[in-house]
């Protein structure tokens, strides 16, 4: 239905190729930039007991089956009364640790760091591909989309009537700028900088999560009903027993 | 824990550089992976590839990481020349480092000069007390100078903290076994077997400390560890097969003329007798008779 558009051959070669290199060339000086810049953070001892605490909580509700109903009581008392148990934690104390996280000048400092050497490279790209790479089309998308694309996909080019899976480089930017996680998992490793994806996710989340864990494994713990799974282990013996035999 | 195929790997890469073949820097990295002690042939396999200057320039970075191994097995071997000498070309590379420091204590420990070993520990502690490793170190030197007693104290506050930290725990519960609190030993192999349900060993143990403290619940209890016992084994697990006979027999006892039990497992007794015999048998059959005799004494 639409026209099928030629690209010229030389597109391939100076545009859509050199971007990746850049992109994958960025992403590597990034990495080592982070491993300069890394700063050792003490760990607080509170987060660490609390992070703790939480898998032994995890703990007791994966296996709570597995041991005596009374233990399992009495470990539940323990992590979840009112006045002393672990995984209490009173409503005031719950909105502190986000305010606490941006007053604690090192915390600050670290996610102000990480946050800049995220988006510094981008902008830079992306300022330097609008300027250089705009205004043609850089690539067909190989499945149809529909027109709202257009608007994202299309900026450089000014004609309306062109199929909208003819895209400007921004988008090929854009799909490099996500899809080069794996490439630079598989080159430089697990652990890199140039997660992005992952830390902007993370950033949402920051501050609430100790105490918001520690409330959700309580409640979690609170659900729990205790089935003691060990009397049919009791005839489970026995049938291996009785294969053991014969 | 080192599970079965990893130690059949471990004891044929032994083997292989035992005889002459080659593969000692594997083994070596095996033992470590697999935090095995064979401090012997470590120190033998890593002096040679220390002493070796063409070997050593090969291994790169990680020549820093065998000197540590090697320190370590010295000093379980005793040879604490040796392990002086790795750990000063350690220090002369990295001067400030932590790791460094803590080998440090562990030689002052391995003189037996441990009011020094302390102070370099508390030292260390100072700079970053949330240090698992020179918690553990201290509570080993407690044990090791007699002090038991302040090694359940250190120990329980190390897991007041590190709550999640299961080998701590299971020292903990061998510790109190040792010293017959066999209540508070029961309470440990619990934590143990809350994180780690499929391991035998915990429900073996836990039903072994069940069976001694006695009384009729706990009997019971005992019994129905001992058959998970068995069941995650396949059978194979002969303490349990034993247990089973003997909880039977004391449940027996204990409850003599009351007959609730019989419903719940009335064949597992006998099946655990016969198991057992065939398990002798196989095995050690010139013992045969003796196991027929006590399991019979059990029964009556």
């Amino acid at each position: 239905m639409a026209e099928d558009l030629v690209l010229d051959t030389a597109i391939r070669d100076w545009v859509l190729i050199p971007l990746s290199v850049v992109m994958v060339l960025i992403g590597i000086l990034r990495y080592f930039v982070s491993k300069l810049m890394l700063s050792s953070q003490l760990p607080d001892p509170k987060i660490v007991k609390e992070g703790q605490v939480i898998v032994r909580a995890r703990n007791l509700r994966a296996a709570a089956n597995f041991i005596p109903p009374k233990s399992f009581r009495s470990r539940r008392v323990y992590f979840s009364n009112e006045e002393n148990g672990l995984l209490f934690v009173p409503k005031g104390q719950a909105q502190n640790p986000q305010a606490q996280m941006f007053s604690d000048p090192n915390m600050a400092m670290d996610m102000m760091k990480k946050n800049l050497s995220m988006i510094i490279p981008q902008t830079l790209t992306f300022a330097w591909v609008n300027f250089f790479f705009s205004g043609f089309v850089a690539a067909k998308i190989p499945f149809p989309l529909t027109q709202r694309f257009r608007s994202m996909l299309q900026n450089g080019i000014d004609l309306s009537t062109v199929d909208v899976s003819y895209v400007s480089s921004r988008s090929w930017y854009f799909l490099n700028l996500f899809g080069l996680r794996g490439l630079f998992s598989l080159i430089l490793g697990e652990e890199n900088a140039t997660d992005d994806t992952q830390r902007m996710m993370q950033m949402s989340g920051f501050g609430f999560d100790p105490s918001k864990s520690l409330g959700a494994e309580k409640d979690g713990l609170d659900i729990v009903q205790h089935e003691w799974a060990l009397p049919k282990f009791e005839h489970r013996a026995e049938a291996a027993l009785k294969k053991l035999i014969k | 824990m080192v599970s079965k195929t990893e130690e059949t790997q471990l004891n044929s890469l032994e083997n292989q550089v035992d005889n002459g073949g080659g593969g000692a820097w594997e083994y070596l990295c095996l033992v470590r992976k697999l935090k095995a002690r064979r401090s012997e042939k470590v120190l033998k396999y890593g002096l040679s590839i220390l002493n070796d200057p063409k070997k050593r320039s090969a291994l790169g970075p990680e020549e820093w990481t065998l000197y540590e191994q090697v320190a370590i097995a010295a000093m379980d071997c005793q040879c604490l020349d040796v392990a002086k000498d790795c750990i000063k070309a350690l220090q002369k590379k990295f001067p400030e480092s932590k790791r460094v420091g803590r080998l440090n204590g562990m030689l002052l420990e391995a003189k037996g000069s441990w009011g020094e070993a302390e102070k370099a520990y508390s030292s260390l502690l100072e700079d970053n007390p949330l240090d698992q490793v020179i918690h553990k170190r201290r509570v080993a030197m407690a044990k090791a100078q007699g002090n038991i007693s302040g090694a359940i104290e250190s120990l329980n506050k190390y897991l007041e903290i590190f709550m999640a930290d299961h080998e701590a725990w299971r020292e903990l519960a061998e510790i109190y076994v040792s010293l017959q609190m066999y209540k508070q030993a029961a309470f440990c192999y619990e934590e143990l077997i809350l994180s780690q349900p499929t391991v035998p060993l915990y429900h073996l143990a836990y039903a072994d400390v069940l069976y001694t403290l006695g009384g009729l619940e706990n009997l019971h209890t005992a019994k129905k560890y001992y058959a998970s016992t068995i069941d995650l084994t396949g059978g194979k697990n002969t303490r349990a097969l034993f247990g089973i006979c003997l909880c039977t027999s004391a449940i027996a006892q204990v409850s003599k003329g009351r007959n609730k039990e019989d419903k719940e497992s009335p064949e597992l007794h006998s099946l655990a007798a016969t198991a057992l015999e065939k398990d002798y048998k196989q095995r050690a059959s010139d013992k045969l008779g003796l196991l027929t005799s006590a399991l019979r004494s059990l029964k009556t």
